[in-house]
């Protein structure tokens, strides 16, 4: 028992209840203390703000009403979310297997990178210009992984330092293509690439959003099926449960978790090139990701392994996203989208633990026991029609022995 | 055998003691007392409540209720380390030694006594210095992974003693030790009482508790039973104690002479650390058969039964199933041939404690065409498998959707237990299928292993438990350091002999 | 003659990585203390920042005039930040990798919005290059290789040598790597894995702050958003590097040190290959830095999957490991 659990016993001790570590940990609660803390936490850094004179909690009501009150706003949703929603996803798939792949923001920019080398290279047929774009693209984000994958499966070597090291090579050799060898030499005063000529074709009755959006919920969509339907989900998901179980299955650990990670990487430098389509965007320039990377990571943090959550997820923090830049004219900064970034993720972390516990009333353990046991089969009517048999005991020596520290 | 001290005063008491988990009781207003000067056995049924109840004495846990009084005064301790300070020492059956470091290193570790500058030399004096007082010698400079496990558990009872520990506590002691080592632990213990220390000693080997303890206690399903002097009572008479019924699987043994299911050839094999495990190992186990393993565990167990199944390469020799040989045969083509795996880690190896129970149930077969056609896997079909698989082998869950992880360990090994057997057609693999295991879930998974047996099934049965090996096999071999030192038919097989074979002495050694 | 230009060109190279790369030496020592323990905090880079942030807020506006206070001011300030860290991740348990990349962000973002006023503004309350008797010769490389700030000595002797005789030499330094391998053991003989943790987490998070504070007081004498710029991934990369071991950070710090100023005096010099102009050979060194860390963290990994295994440059067992006695 740690100071602070002490702390809360002596807390708690003078009440009926006391705190209780769960057996399980059921993936919808634990879904919902994910995001009691990212609110929570929110609500924590607008009081803070309150604290130094500015209403954020009045100035962000009014800018969701000003971003869903209007086509204009939520087509800037939109158009954040594509981005967002590709690294996030690419982010979520390795998380299945418990791979930390910070690097998206990387992949991400070279992906855009290898587009706009094709886009202002090639010419040809827009639609077969914009196709080949996507495919370099997709290879550019996957030769990216390529190193922290081979040194991860292969050699053991934590992902996090070499995917986030390479976040800071893919920017600088963004600017180099900025500033150097793509530059547009015509437009002096903007230090960026060459414009690509092509744009991806708007969605029926959009301003600007193109059908990149659809891009992000199909692979949502497929992803969501192999985890459900497929062995290869099943391996995956294996994998990362267990990968001395996965061996025991039979199942190639190293190969696979290297295919995995450039698949991740594939994702979001296909994202790159969505990004890079849109209208408007079609040029590189040192702040072409706006750290979509990192928000496609909390967007996976906060959405747990299910893919479907992605999308809310994205939806959520792309609206924060565009939230900020309506703060910014209010007087606060676009950093202050970072602070907070930082509270929600403490909050998710927080919320993870939180999901652990529960509260028992003191002397009444047996009949806590037989309720959570009928909500839980409550919770489970919905998979199965099953013999339903209380929680073995399980308490004891026997569960001492297991937990080997 | 006993040794019935004068001294009736007591060292620790403990009052009305409770304590559950996840809202069971693992622990129901338990007593216990303990005297000066004597080794008191605590006894009984894996999940009764032992480790827990000396936990609790010893810092680990605090208990939900109830007193702990030592030397007469009442005590409330709040970590390991307050223990230690009242005098009261625990070994756990797993231990807490850093393996990086030196053994010297170990035993002085978290000590207020320690200097706090100190050289490496000045450390191994003391631990010398230390070891002469009480007897007990280890290599002071060598580091922990290098040693083995009886001469960890010596470090242990080192470190503790150290420290002025008058209370000492072990935890299953014996179970990874020869039985010429458990013999050294008797005496030190024995000696240690002798000098005016308490003992408490875990086990649930009852011939353990006849030998070397002064008074027992025994715990069923969280109540103590029973605390009575060691003097008079009967082996019978506890087992009726601890477990409340007698059922005893007889096993009927039989000679085969069929055709080899499993036939390994000057098989040799590394362990993790790429050093040599397995030399030269000739075994042949034949259909309808259970060829019994006896051992003390880390002698090659491991690795001779991943070598079977393809999870660790040989560096020599051959290994055939059905006369095939699988040298280069992938783990899943060694499963397709019919070879099942009861893996001696279920937890760790086994199963996959986050994800389902359905999931877990086609772990070793998820690619045949029962449950995948293609890339895809058939949702529905795993399911049914899955509530077959728990209804058979009795798996008391809420749920097929429930995760593995919840699941009690004898639950866990039913399940594993029950698909090995259906994926083993032609051989099954089970290395130690019952450890840990309360008596009924030993008994069901013994079962299921003869069952298969019967049916034709080869069977390797690995086991540390002698007794086990003796009641199951219909052939046994004896393993040390990597290799076969004999194989005998069980009508053969004599306790003593096999003992000895364990311990290292050879064939001719043994039967002189 | 050719020998001496070499020599000379060495001397200066590192001469100039030693101030670069101090910030990464301290960042490395700090990040290593919570490894040592076992508390893996990825929010160097916020740390940095937020450590430069609070020396710049009391040298512009609280009007401090010695450095070192305004380092300590800075120290502080990041304590605190890896109190709250320490706190989620020690006390609460919750995932070191997710509050460290919280730390790294909300550090960034913090520290960027309190400099926001600050941009550009000169800083004068600056260390002072220890210069025995006027003998630096700004011209001179062996100077150049030896004279500096005192913080500077302290990032690269003080510190490793002290920790080197704590962790190896000391009864504590014993028991902290107990925690650090194995918290259980640890437990069992009374030390406070909590309390230690706790205590180290936050010791390191200030050393990473001084580092922060040592950038603004010394090294680019303003701030500017962004201060980091990588140092913070950097100094994690060159603990794994060191294996966990206080002398090998030297070489790490010094490793990277020596790419960027590699850069800038390639920058400075109008270097140019045959190939390649000077501004692009600058862009390509600028990457540089970062590629050198991420090939030299691949190293020691390497060696150990190539047979050569050496057991000491393993990272300590329980690393990001929450602990806890219950646990089940």
């Amino acid at each position: 028992m740690t100071p602070l659990g002490s702390i809360a016993s002596a807390v708690l001790s003078v009440t009926p209840w006391r705190l209780e570590r769960r057996l399980e940990v059921d993936a919808k609660r634990a879904a919902l203390t994910r995001i009691g803390g990212a609110v929570g936490a929110m609500v924590v850094v607008g009081i803070l703000l309150l604290l130094t004179g500015r209403n954020a909690f009045w100035i962000f009501w009014e800018a969701l009403d000003a971003i869903f009150g209007r086509q204009r706003g939520i087509e800037g949703v939109a158009l954040r979310a594509i981005p967002i929603l590709m690294t996030a996803l690419g982010v979520a798939l390795s998380l299945r297997m418990k791979v930390w792949n910070i690097g998206s923001d990387g992949q991400f920019l070279m992906g855009a990178l290898a587009a706009v080398g094709v886009g202002i290279h090639l010419d040809g047929p827009g639609w077969l210009v914009l196709i080949l774009m996507a495919v370099a693209a997709t290879l550019a984000g996957a030769a990216w992984m390529l190193v922290p994958a081979l040194a991860r499966a292969y050699w053991d070597v934590n992902e996090i330092i070499t995917t986030l090291l390479l976040n800071f090579v893919a920017l600088q050799l963004v600017t180099w293509s900025a500033l150097g060898f793509w530059r547009d030499k015509e437009a002096a005063v903007i230090q960026s690439t060459r414009e690509v000529p092509f744009t991806l074709p708007g969605l029926p009755g959009a301003d600007s959003v193109t059908v990149a959006l659809l891009v992000p919920l199909a692979i949502a969509a497929v992803l969501w099926w192999v985890f459900r339907s497929t062995t290869i989900g099943y391996e995956i998901d294996t994998i990362g449960g267990n990968p001395r179980a996965a061996a025991f299955a039979g199942i190639a650990v190293r190969r696979r978790i290297m295919v995995v990670m450039l698949f991740t990487g594939a994702i979001a430098g296909l994202g790159g090139m969505l990004q890079l389509s849109a209208p408007g965007a079609q040029a590189m320039n040192a702040g072409f990701s706006a750290q979509f990377g990192l928000s496609g990571f909390i967007v996976a943090a906060l959405a747990g392994a299910s893919f479907w959550g992605v999308i809310g997820g994205g939806i959520f923090i792309a609206s924060m996203f565009y939230a900020g830049i309506v703060l910014q004219t209010k007087g606060l900064s676009v950093y202050i989208i970072f602070a907070i970034y930082g509270a929600i993720l403490t909050g998710i972390a927080l919320g993870e633990i939180a999901a652990r516990y529960r509260m028992v009333r003191r002397g009444a353990e047996d009949r806590e026991a037989e309720n959570r046991d009928a909500d839980d089969r409550g919770a489970d009517a919905r998979d199965a029609d099953d013999t339903a048999v209380a929680v073995e005991a399980t308490a004891g020596d026997e569960a001492t022995q297991g937990a080997r520290p | 055998m006993a040794l019935t001290g004068t001294d009736t005063r007591l060292s620790v008491e403990a009052r009305g003691i409770s304590k559950s988990f996840g809202g069971v009781a693992a622990l129901d207003a338990v007593d216990f007392e303990l005297r000066w000067s004597e080794v008191h056995a605590l006894v009984g049924e894996n999940g009764a409540g032992k480790t827990t109840l000396c936990n609790i004495l010893a810092g680990i846990y605090r208990a939900d209720a109830g007193q702990v009084i030592v030397d007469g005064s009442e005590r409330d301790f709040r970590s390991p380390a307050h223990a230690i300070d009242a005098g009261v020492g625990m070994v756990h059956q797993h231990f807490r030694l850093v393996e990086p470091m030196t053994v010297a290193e170990n035993i002085h570790l978290g000590w207020p006594e320690t200097p706090g500058v100190v050289s490496q030399r000045a450390l191994n004096e003391r631990a010398e210095r230390f070891m002469a007082e009480t007897g007990l010698h280890v290599d002071p400079t060598a580091k922990i992974w290098q040693l083995s496990v009886g001469e960890q558990q010596r470090v242990e009872i080192l470190r503790v003693l150290a420290r002025g520990a008058r209370v000492l506590i072990l935890d299953e002691p014996t179970a990874v030790l020869t039985a010429k080592e458990a013999e050294e632990l008797f005496a030190v213990v024995r000696e240690l009482a002798a000098g005016g220390l308490s003992v408490i000693f875990i086990t649930h080997k009852l011939r353990e508790v006849l030998a070397v303890s002064d008074r027992l206690t025994v715990l069923r399903h969280g109540i103590r039973e029973i605390t009575r002097p060691t003097e008079g009572a009967t082996a019978n008479e506890i087992a009726r104690l601890m477990t409340g019924e007698e059922r005893v699987l007889d096993v009927e043994h039989r000679v085969v002479t069929g055709d080899p299911a499993l036939e390994l050839r000057g098989v040799s094999a590394l362990n993790d650390r790429g050093i040599a495990a397995l030399h030269d190992v000739d075994l042949t186990v034949r259909s309808g058969e259970i060829l019994g393993i006896a051992g003390v565990s880390g002698n090659g167990q491991t690795e001779l039964a991943e070598v079977i199944c393809a999870l660790r390469d040989h560096q020599a020799g051959s290994i055939t199933v059905d006369g095939a040989d699988i040298a280069s045969a992938s783990v899943r083509a060694v499963t397709d041939m019919g070879v099942g795996h009861i893996p001696e880690d279920r937890i760790g190896m086994g199963m996959v404690a986050s994800a389902p129970v359905k999931d877990n149930t086609v772990l070793h077969n998820y690619w045949t065409p029962q449950f995948s056609q293609g890339l895809t896997l058939n949702r529905q079909s795993v399911i049914d498998f899955a509530k077959q698989i728990v209804v058979e082998a009795r798996v008391q869950t809420r749920s097929v959707f429930a995760t593995a992880g919840q699941l009690s360990g004898g639950n866990q090994q039913r399940l594993v237990a029950r698909r090995e057997a259906l994926v083993a057609d032609r051989l099954l693999v089970a290395a130690h299928p019952t450890r840990g295991l309360d008596v009924n879930a030993a008994q069901e998974v013994r079962s299921t292993i003869i069952d298969r047996r019967d049916r034709g099934c080869a069977v390797l049965l690995i086991s540390d438990d002698l007794d086990e090996v003796l009641l199951m096999s219909d052939r046994i071999a004896v393993m040390y350091e990597g290799r076969i030192m004999g194989v005998f038919d069980a009508a053969d097989a004599d306790r003593e002999h096999i003992g000895l074979l364990m311990g290292g002495h050879s064939l001719s050694e043994a039967v002189a | 003659m050719i020998l001496a230009i070499i020599e000379n060109a060495f001397l200066s190279l590192i001469g100039s990585a030693i101030p670069a790369s101090a910030v990464v030496m301290l960042a490395a020592t700090g990040a290593m203390l919570g490894e040592r323990v076992g508390v893996l905090n990825l929010g160097q880079e916020g740390l940095i920042g937020i450590g430069a942030v609070y020396s710049v807020i009391a040298v512009l506006s609280w009007g401090v005039e010695s450095p070192w206070l305004a380092m300590l001011i800075g120290m502080i300030a990041a304590a605190v930040a890896g109190l709250i860290f320490a706190v989620c991740v020690v006390a609460f348990r919750a995932s070191q990798v997710l509050v460290g990349l919280a730390l790294a962000l909300g550090g960034i973002g913090l520290s960027n919005q309190l400099g926001t006023n600050r941009n550009g503004t000169p800083i004068q309350t600056l260390f002072r290059e220890v210069n025995p008797g006027g003998v630096l010769d700004d011209n001179d490389a062996v100077s150049a290789f030896f004279f500096h700030d005192p913080v500077v000595y302290i990032a690269y002797i003080g510190l490793p040598v002290v920790l080197w005789f704590v962790l190896f030499r000391t009864r504590h330094g014993m028991n902290m790597k107990a925690v650090g391998e194995n918290p259980a053991a640890a437990d069992a003989v009374g030390v406070s894995v909590t309390g230690w943790r706790i205590f180290y987490s936050v010791l390191g998070a200030a050393l990473t702050g001084a580092g922060g504070a040592y950038m603004v007081l010394s090294f680019t004498p303003t701030w500017s958003p962004d201060i980091a710029r990588g140092r913070g991934w950097v100094a994690l990369a060159v603990v794994i590097f060191a294996g966990w071991r206080p002398g090998w950070a030297v070489a790490g710090a010094l490793l990277y040190g020596s790419m960027i100023s590699l850069d800038t005096t390639a920058q400075a010099r109008g270097w140019g290959l045959p190939f390649m102009g000077a501004s692009d050979l600058s862009f390509f060194l600028s990457m540089l830095p970062y590629v050198v860390t991420l090939v030299a963290i691949l190293i020691p990994a390497g060696a150990v999957k190539l047979g050569r295994r050496v057991r000491s440059t393993a990272a300590p067992a329980a690393l990001a490991i929450p602990y806890s006695r219950e646990e089940r």
